[in-house]
């Protein structure tokens, strides 16, 4: 039974899921554009970094010290990962990019494989404890904003909605309003065209990747707020459906990467809602990919790179 | 032979035949997975086929198909309708960018390990198991033994197969789209049939694949489709190096049998290990182990031997 | 000494290869303050290379470069242009999907704190641009997108313009105000080093000249002097 009042109740959670969609494959495409690698495994810092701050809120019980070692983590991730994609590109005259994704894709099966063994025993954690989360502020969010009968909606998903919105935003702001993103997206178009212009490439490559950290780092906090909990194998998860919306939208296309991030949400929101059952959500979301990408092997906006 | 020699021979052919499914694609720049679904369809198929069961619980509502094909037909059907399959999707995605070619064969994996998963006929998370022998009647020692050499008889094979292709025209024309799509496009290669021959050339290898890796284990459960098996063919693919078929052949046998002598407690870190493998080649030897220029070396090596008495005797005329 | 300290840019026995191709051989050349100097040669003569050379793009294998009087050989682009030297590069090279604006500020990215009065100065010049300034810089017309290089060029605040193929694939009559463009610059202090395959036109407005084969300086002098010469009009004039 799917009456008014609940299907807008999906459509919030499923925008408030949609948002960190959107932020994932923003932070992939600029990856992408800037520094010319396909970024596979960027979900999967980012699901390190949810880790990490769990780690960190678990010993001190501090929800800001857990958001700073998530945004910590992920800069520091991208950090280390970025002398490894400069090295095969120089190593190979030109970039190719399939060696990046590869090279990206053995970063991910490492960090999966360390959380999954290392961690908790490989056991799902979860942010809804008391030692992870001693004022109780998370479980608190999990009470419900507006209730209508069957449908609520909690303030975690208007928190996250809400956030996602902001840093979505900003990051919009960053990229056409600031001298940096000006240089990104000159990059993006032309990166020799862009180096005659006097733009320092390795400089912007730098700046690229620590930004993304920070929003890598900002989005764990994120959905760590909004899912209460992850496994080892949600980085690989959210790697494919970051690679398909990605690919779905155009590779390297921003405005069209948000579109279909926010349509994905929705999309797994609403199944979720008539199925009750978060396998399907997946099956739907995945067979929706296959159905795009078969008849639309370059994108419904079209390649940007 | 003990059954752990055969076990590590019947994978380690197994898993040369994975790691050449990739190769094949590869050869013009596609990373297609679609064969790590197919391998399990056709494994699947080859269980339903062939007369085994699901677990007890589930008996009542499964469908008890009663066949009990023998091995040689369940074989054929897997590679039959895994390369049907290959094939359909090629028609769609035959000279589609190397990434909408990976997202497809990961969206098949997931689609495949749904319906698994949720399916009473196949068993669910459980899968099937009591698959038949190979050969009924003959004793387990000599069923391994058969195995190993049906594995390897396909191995040599498809390994000559893919030997003709690389020295053919269509191997040269496929290195050319490698190297530049457009380039070859403008000198007349047709890369969607290209793609779509190699393609469905995968999914067949992937069909035949899984159907033997069926009777090695005599079970099959969707816990196979795993993001850890795209890990470990590409790692396979990649070290032993993707420009000759020859890389699979060295790197297969050693980096699958390495984690097997390893002390125990390390067993689990096995995929970190074939994971620092992966990066390090790719900084290292970006090509792998195997190249081109290596191989001509080695010709040459050879060749020279063999050339001198002949070359000498040209000399005294 | 007061010769020297007239040179802007001093170029000696600059080679550049890529791969096994030698791009250049020895090349020396010097442009001096308010000057215009011209590079003419046919496709491959090595008049690009040259100025990317120059820029810091490609790395000599041998020679030297000199921008008012600091060794600049090794240099990286973003360094040099930070210096003082900027370059037009062949095709306009404008950033398509980006605003006009953008692509002004591009040119002033080492310096935008000062990019506001640039613009003023550069809106003035070229009052076209600033009409346009919030349309994609990828709807302006060639002559336009030309004019748009050259601006960006100015938004750096450069002592020396190099220009490469400013009249490729331009109308005639855009060629000659863009020709006029440059004239002006030049008589507003910039020093201009120009490349141009329309050999007769760049004569007519340069003041010295360097003919390139196949990566070799062949021939140089006053400009006047090179338009008169006789192989020369043969060679690239048709006359």
């Amino acid at each position: 039974m799917l009456n008014i009042e609940i299907l807008i109740a999906q459509i919030v959670n499923g925008l408030s899921l949609g948002s960190i969609y959107v932020l994932l494959v923003t932070g992939f495409n600029l990856l992408l554009l800037v520094a010319m690698i396909i970024h596979f495994s960027f979900p999967v810092i980012i699901v390190f970094s949810i880790y990490m701050s769990w780690i960190v809120m678990n010993l001190t019980g501090s929800l800001a010290l857990g958001i700073l070692a998530a945004v910590a983590s992920a800069i520091l991730v991208n950090m280390v990962s970025a002398p490894i994609f400069q090295h095969i590109m120089r190593k190979r005259g030109s970039v190719d990019i399939n060696a990046t994704m590869v090279i990206s894709m053995g970063m991910g099966m490492l960090i999966t494989e360390w959380t999954s063994h290392a961690i908790n025993n490989g056991f799902p954690i979860s942010f809804e404890t008391e030692a992870v989360d001693p004022h109780g502020w998370l479980r608190a969010t999990r009470a419900p904003f507006i209730r209508a009968g069957l449908v609520s909606i909690s303030y975690s998903q208007v928190l996250t909605l809400l956030t996602g919105i902001i840093l979505v935003a900003a990051l919009f702001w960053v990229l056409y309003k600031t001298k940096a993103g000006r240089a990104f997206r000159a990059i993006a178009e032309n990166p020799d065209g862009a180096r005659l212009v006097g733009i320092p490439l390795l400089k912007t490559g730098v700046q690229s990747y620590i930004l993304t950290g920070i929003l890598g780092g900002l989005t764990a906090a994120l959905m760590a707020l909004l899912l209460g909990q992850a496994s080892p194998d949600l980085g690989d998860q959210l790697g494919h459906k970051v690679l398909g919306i990605s690919i779905i939208a155009g590779l390297g296309n921003l405005g069209g990467g948000l579109v279909i991030a926010l349509l994905l949400g929705i999309v797994e929101a609403i199944v979720q809602g008539v199925f009750s059952g978060g396998s399907w959500s997946n099956t739907v979301a995945f067979l929706l990919m296959l159905v795009i990408v078969l008849a639309k092997p370059r994108g419904v906006f079209g390649i940007k790179l | 032979m003990s059954a752990t020699l055969s076990n590590y021979l019947t994978i380690t052919a197994i898993f040369i035949l994975c790691t050449w499914a990739i190769y094949l694609p590869y050869r013009m720049g596609q990373l297609h997975f679609m064969m790590i679904a197919n391998m399990v369809i056709s494994a699947y198929l080859g269980a339903l086929f062939s007369g085994a069961v699901v677990s007890g619980s589930q008996v009542q509502e499964a469908i008890n198909l009663n066949l009990h094909w023998p091995f040689i037909l369940t074989l054929i059907l897997g590679v039959v309708v895994s390369g049907l399959l290959g094939y359909l999707i090629s028609l769609a995605i035959g000279d589609a960018p190397c990434f909408a070619v990976v997202i497809v064969g990961f969206a098949f994996m997931y689609l495949t390990k749904a319906i698994a998963e949720n399916t009473t006929a196949l068993g669910r998370t459980f899968g099937m198991f009591r698959v038949p022998r190979i050969v009924e009647g003959l004793s387990n020692s000599q069923n391994r033994l058969f195995l190993v050499c049906v594995c390897f008889f396909f191995v040599l094979l498809v390994g000559f197969w893919i030997y003709r292709f690389d020295k053919s025209k269509l191997g040269r024309a496929a290195s050319s789209v490698f190297v530049d799509r457009d380039l070859a496009v403008s000198l007349g290669i047709n890369v969607k049939k290209m793609g779509s021959l190699l393609q469905t050339a995968s999914s067949a290898l992937g069909g035949l694949a899984g159907v033997l890796y069926l009777y090695t284990l005599r079970a099959i459960s969707p816990s196979f489709i795993t993001f850890h098996n795209v890990g470990l063919f590409m790692t396979m693919l990649f070290v032993g190096g993707y420009t000759t078929q020859w890389g699979p052949l060295l790197a297969v046998p050693i980096l699958w049998g390495i984690p097997l002598i390893m002390p125990e407690s390390l067993q689990v870190w096995k995929n970190v290990f074939y994971a620092v493998i992966l990066i390090g080649i790719l900084m290292l030897k970006p090509e792998g182990v195997i190249t081109r220029p290596l191989l001509r070396r080695l010709n040459n090596l050879v060749f020279k031997r063999r050339l001198k008495p002949a070359g000498s005797g040209k000399n005294l005329s | 000494m007061e010769q020297k300290d007239d040179i802007i840019l001093q170029v000696r026995d600059l080679s550049v290869s890529y791969g096994h191709i030698k791009a250049l051989r020895e090349v020396n050349l010097e442009v001096r303050k308010g000057e215009i100097v011209v590079l003419v040669g046919s496709n491959g003569a090595g008049k690009t290379s040259i100025m990317e050379t120059i820029l810091g793009v490609n790395t000599p294998d041998a020679g030297q470069v000199t921008f008012e009087g600091r060794d600049i050989t090794k240099n990286p682009v973003d360094k040099n242009v930070r210096g003082g030297m900027t370059l037009v590069p062949e095709g306009r090279g404008v950033f398509a999907t980006m605003s006009v604006l953008d692509n002004l500020l591009l040119g002033a990215h080492h310096e935008l704190k000062t990019a506001g009065k640039k613009l003023n100065f550069v809106f003035e010049s070229f009052p076209v641009l600033g009409v346009r300034k919030n349309q994609l810089a990828g709807t302006l017309s060639g002559g336009e997108r030309q004019m748009l290089a050259i601006a960006r060029a100015l938004m750096s605040t450069p002592r020396m313009i190099m220009v490469d193929e400013p009249s490729i694939g331009l109308a005639p009559i855009v060629v000659n105000s863009i020709f006029d463009i440059l004239v002006n610059l030049n008589k507003e202090g910039y020093s201009i080093l120009l490349s141009e395959q329309n050999v007769y036109k760049a004569l007519k407005c340069a003041h010295r000249g360097y003919v390139l084969e196949t990566g070799r300086v062949i021939k140089e002098g006053r400009a006047e002097d090179l338009l008169n010469d006789p192989a020369i009009r043969e060679a690239y004039l048709g006359a």
